[in-house]
């Protein structure tokens, strides 16, 4: 019995300085992690901005969308700017896309993810989001592979989670820009 | 005491010889600078577990060891992806997912188990670096053929070299898990034939 007393309480000693530990270093680390994710947003906006001054964040409607920005041009939304979410393959996908008020996307950029790398992580590059730009009005949002040109559906072969994350994303973007239809 | 160190190069690779660690090693081979990354995060855990784990051999109860092992390693991996999210959000990004990964790194737990307990400080530190550096070679080796092979590329920090030929049709299995086992492998069996014949 008191062995097991002894053994309880060393491991929680353990624990304990661990703990501690972790807090100390986490209470450095923290304030500079949210400057960068923060640094990071800010450089997305003004590279998927394309015209127009980017005006206050409005709250998301806590479904998909997490927040918006709408873009005004001379007084009147042209453009939203939304921070997107969806499932990928190792975990939630949080992507900053820019649309037009008919729901026409403009440009995209996976901002977090936790995919693999090699296969579903290229999703963070520029050209990735190629594929999407100018679909979501006239043309539909590709949401199968079957609904991609054969390059960009061999580029998505091995991680086709991600791409369905992303594409169901930037398609239910494009309808939420569509029912905001112009308004603030 | 340099043996200590050298071991775990060649004659005691943990991959090629131990085989241990071969889950992080299939997911994180695909890119060059992945492997490298992944084995610099080993190498610092490796290392720190194995200090810790030795100067507290005597105090940890050998009925909860494993525990308190996991405790030990689970905390120094914690610290890397903390201090590496604030101060290189770069290879954070790249490393995302295989950074909490070094935590089940059985290579890092049969260390602690197989050397630190029963080893002085010094001839731990040695035993962590060289098997942390055979750990890194041999997934470096192996990211090298299927990075070539599967992508044409070469991903290097700050650079990537694109291969002639082969980036027009590459291999792509080489790239997908089956491929890594297929590498890992040919390379094993490759080694051991060396071996025999010595």
């Amino acid at each position: 019995m008191k062995n097991v007393i002894i053994i309880a309480v060393k491991l929680a000693v353990i624990c304990l300085v661990a703990a501690f530990v972790l807090a100390l270093v986490n209470g450095i680390t923290a304030p500079q992690i949210a400057a960068s994710k923060a640094q990071a947003e800010l450089d997305a906006l003004s590279v998927i901005n394309k015209a127009g001054t980017i005006g206050e964040r409005v709250e998301g409607d806590g479904a998909g969308v997490n927040y918006y920005f709408p873009v005004t041009d001379g007084g009147k939304v042209t453009n939203y700017i939304m921070s997107l979410t969806s499932m990928g393959y190792g975990g939630n996908l949080v992507i900053l896309a820019n649309f037009k008020t008919n729901g026409e996307i403009i440009d995209a950029k996976l901002m977090e993810d936790a995919e693999t790398p090699g296969l579903g992580k290229k999703a963070e590059n520029a050209e990735y989001m190629n594929k999407f730009k100018g679909t979501g009005a006239d043309k539909p949002v590709p949401v199968k592979k079957t609904m991609l040109e054969s390059a960009d559906a061999d580029a998505v072969t091995g991680a086709t989670i991600t791409f369905t994350g992303v594409s169901k994303a930037l398609e239910y973007g494009s309808e939420f820009a569509k029912k905001l239809g112009g308004q603030k | 005491m340099i043996k200590e160190f050298t071991k775990g190069l060649f004659k005691e690779n943990p991959i090629f010889v131990i085989a241990l660690g071969l889950c992080p090693t299939l997911a994180t081979s695909t890119m060059v600078i992945n492997a490298l990354g992944m084995g610099a995060g080993v190498i610092f855990v490796l290392v720190c577990s194995n200090i810790f784990i030795s100067l507290l051999k005597n105090f940890i109860p050998d009925n909860v060891r494993i525990p308190a092992y996991i405790v030990v390693i689970a905390s120094f991996v914690t610290i890397v992806q903390m201090v590496m999210e604030a101060y290189a959000p770069a290879l954070y990004a790249a490393l995302g997912v295989f950074v909490p990964l070094i935590v089940v790194n059985c290579i890092i737990l049969g260390r602690a188990e197989a050397f630190a307990n029963k080893n002085k400080v010094l001839p731990s530190i040695l035993d962590g670096l060289g098997m942390g550096v055979g750990f890194t070679l041999a997934l470096t080796l192996i990211a090298l053929i299927r990075e070539v092979l599967g992508s044409g590329t070469i991903t290097l920090p700050g650079c990537v070299i694109t291969v002639p030929v082969i980036s027009i049709a590459p291999m792509r299995v080489i790239a997908f898990p089956a491929g890594a086992l297929l590498v890992l492998g040919l390379l094993k069996a490759f080694f051991q034939y060396k071996e025999g014949r010595k």
